[in-house]
């Protein structure tokens, strides 16, 4: 408990069993540090996710033993694919009995090897101290990832005198690549050759808290910023430059962009697939530059022609200096017309939709909540039509694609973040997966509101199923609670809307209700998501909505 | 397909547990084929170097390079690769050999340098300590006797200091 203490934790997300015992024991002595019995282990891992995605900083889950322990992975494959700082301390039978299939006994330490950047077993309560150390130190410095600490039994019960290391050393560990000057130069005098230049921002550079130099970066030489998924936050989305997120489910016009451009800047981005689209379509006629710290990213997926190691707080705002002042009035001018002619499809049905409410969401909370959302449909809705602000905002799994990491993501940013509005965007599936937090919200009176977006299906599924399956759909209709019984036996307030009238007056009633307050939306049942570009295909087989309101070929782009 | 060739990695890491647990993760998890990996200490405390012969193409071998630098574990790696140095694999071979062809299996050994490691009443073992070619050509030349057994060590290199 001193170790979590000194390392500034404030609260720990967790769930006692018969290993943890001491420790459970010995944290009734230490009231700085808020403990929140969650009902599900997964769900601690998903709060301490949603606490340090909102907040920057570690977050921190605690198990026991076995199945206590087992039950964290799914939570941290979310963290280890989407590089979020968490320590993850789970209990391990007694020292002299590891090994031994003892009761409650797992090889947690082999289990979570791929999924964790590091881990340890403590074997020696002398090792405790310098291990948990090193473990905040690892977890939240360079490229950000989860951490585990084994502890047996009486590993927790020993006394050391052994004081706290002061300084951590650990031989091999480069937090971040060393940067190249000369590579920023080059990079600097390709963006001054450019005439078609793009840049696609990611989380990189949420993490590395350099939104602002981004922002300086797209001014001083006219840029186009593209976000990522999980870049989303980087650049405020009302920025005049910012041109939303590409990718699968992107919009239109950045998708357009990589394909025509002529230098493509990736800033702390890992060129996922469902952005590239088949890689050997990607940006065809783009030189490709690529700034990040973990050189492992760098050709891992995409050729480059320029890599720019080191942390993006130093070169970012290095290569912010060295770029010429510059416009591109030529490019925009093109970029603004596929922005009028492919813009995202709001219809104007006279039934509830979708994106209805997630318009409404944003404008309802003026773009200012912080928003979890989980997987399928509903999160590229969010992703699209929530126009993010600023960093930390946007909690959302993008490279493991969790389902359920939406609610428990989003009561972990209010615990991080009492007075701010905080908003889980669910579907049906993906809230029937980890609802039961329902109970630990009401026991905290937690500021945390689900918007539920039920529309009777696995929606992303079945449009997969739609497009790619003749509409033979297999399993993917979902039934449901009444989740009016369901909110008010747990004492939750709750609101229910099915018309595109009742919207707004919804929403304010929510935003003004405290505590924890569910919000179900009736809608549409075979809405689609688009611009779709299909998996295994090369982005420039990008699909448009069909509702577009001139009349534009829907498949593939014009010539 | 790109072409794929053996490529010999030398990487220093720490010696703590998991540490080896970790590593044979890596390779799987990447799809690396490992060809061969031999662990031993060295000669700082608490720190092991590993010998890693990886059959890759230019751009997996990079990857892997790459991978293994990230690693917590790993305090340098080292790809030998259009480098001078040194390596050899020990392998024993146990061999049929009846009293009648003692002699000819000696006469192959002692051309190729190896030595004889036991002598049964049906069986000798040949200790062989040379590149993994070599150690291939020789149990070619003693398949015709009937080899019973094989244990090999995996290749252990070093790069070559002035």
């Amino acid at each position: 408990m001193e170790a979590l203490a000194l390392h500034g934790v404030d609260i720990i997300f967790g769930y006692p069993g018969g290993v943890v015992l001491p420790l459970y024991d010995e944290m009734t002595r230490w009231p700085a540090i808020q403990h929140v019995l969650v009902r599900h282990e997964q769900c601690a891992a998903h709060m301490a996710d949603g606490y340090a995605r909102s907040t920057g900083k570690v977050g921190v889950c605690l198990a026991t033993s076995g199945p206590g322990a087992t039950n964290l992975v799914t939570g941290i494959a979310t963290a280890i694919m989407d590089s979020i700082p968490m320590v993850a301390i789970t209990g391990q039978v007694n020292s002299w009995a590891v090994g031994t299939d003892a009761f409650q006994e797992t090889d947690i330490q082999g289990i979570t090897i791929p999924i964790t950047k590091h881990k340890y077993l403590v074997l020696d309560v002398d090792d405790l101290h310098p291990a948990l150390v090193d473990a905040f130190h690892l977890a939240n410095t360079g490229r950000k990832g989860p951490v585990l600490v084994d502890i047996p039994k009486d590993v927790f019960t020993a006394m050391s005198s052994v004081p706290f290391p002061t300084e951590i050393v650990r031989r091999g560990y480069r937090a971040a690549a060393a940067t190249n000057d000369t590579a920023i130069e080059t990079a600097a005098k390709l963006v001054a050759e450019a005439k078609k230049p793009v840049i696609i921002a990611g989380a990189g550079v949420v993490w590395s808290e350099t939104h602002q130099a981004l922002a300086d970066l797209a001014a001083k030489a006219d840029l186009p910023i593209i976000n990522s998924l999980l870049g989303l936050g980087s650049i405020d989305r009302q920025n005049e430059r910012s041109l939303g997120m590409m990718g699968m489910h992107g919009e239109a016009v950045g998708t357009l962009a990589v394909q025509e451009a002529d230098l493509l800047i990736g800033i702390g981005i890992r060129f996922d697939d469902r952005l590239t689209g088949i890689v050997a379509g990607f940006a065809p006629n783009a030189k490709i530059v690529h700034f990040d710290l973990d050189p492992s990213e760098f050709a891992k997926v995409v050729e480059t022609t320029l890599c720019v190691p080191g942390d993006l707080s130093e070169t970012l705002p290095a290569f912010t200096a060295a770029v010429a002042p510059k416009v591109n009035d030529e490019w925009w001018a093109k970029l603004r017309g596929w922005q009028e002619e492919f813009p995202l499809v709001i219809p104007d049905s006279a039934g509830l939709m979708a994106r209805h409410v997630l318009q409404m969401l944003d404008r309802t909370t003026n773009s200012d909540a912080i928003i979890s959302t989980d997987v399928g449909q509903h999160q590229m809705w969010t992703a699209q039509l929530y126009r993010f602000k600023r960093p930390f905002q946007w909690l959302s799994s993008g490279g493991l694609g969790t389902m359920g990491f939406g609610f428990p993501a989003a009561m972990g940013a209010a615990f991080a973040n009492p007075k701010q509005e905080v908003w889980a965007v669910v579907g049906d599936g993906g809230f029937q997966m980890t609802l039961q937090e329902l109970q630990t919200a009401v026991e905290h009176k937690l500021n945390v509101k689900i918007c539920l977006v039920n529309n009777g299906y696995l929606g992303m599924v079945r449009q997969w199923q739609e497009l790619f399956f003749e509409n033979r759909y297999s399993h993917v209709a979902m039934g449901s609670p009444d989740y009016g019984k369901l909110a008010e036996a747990y004492g939750v307030t709750f609101f229910r809307c099915s018309t595109r009238e009742d919207l707004e007056s919804t929403f304010q009633q929510a935003r003004a209700a405290d505590g924890p307050v569910l919000v179900e939306f009736l809608v549409e049942m075979e809405e689609n998501v688009f611009p779709m570009v299909p998996a295994g295909k090369a982005n420039d087989q990008v699909q448009m909505d069909p509702g577009l309101p001139k009349d534009k070929a829907p498949m593939g782009i014009p010539a | 397909m790109r072409h794929t060739q053996e490529h010999t990695v030398t990487a220093l890491v720490h010696n703590e547990h998991g540490t080896l647990n970790r590593m044979i993760s890596l390779f799987r998890r990447r799809g690396f084929s490992l060809s061969s990996l031999a662990v031993g200490d060295c000669e700082e405390p608490g720190l092991s170097r590993m010998s890693i012969v990886v059959n890759a193409d230019d751009n997996m071998l990079r990857q892997c390079v790459m991978q293994l630098e990230k690693a917590v574990d790993v305090v340098s790696v080292e790809s030998l690769d259009g480098k001078e140095y040194v390596h050899r694999e020990l392998a024993f071979i146990q061999v049929e050999a009846p009293p009648e062809k003692r002699s000819e299996i000696i006469d192959i050994s002692r051309v190729l340098n190896c030595e004889i490691v036991h002598l049964g009443l049906k069986t000798m073992t040949v200790q062989v300590v040379a590149n993994a070619r070599k150690i291939q050509g020789l149990i070619r030349l003693l398949e015709p006797y009937g080899i019973k057994k094989i244990v090999r060590s995996g290749t252990v290199a070093m790069s070559a200091e002035e």
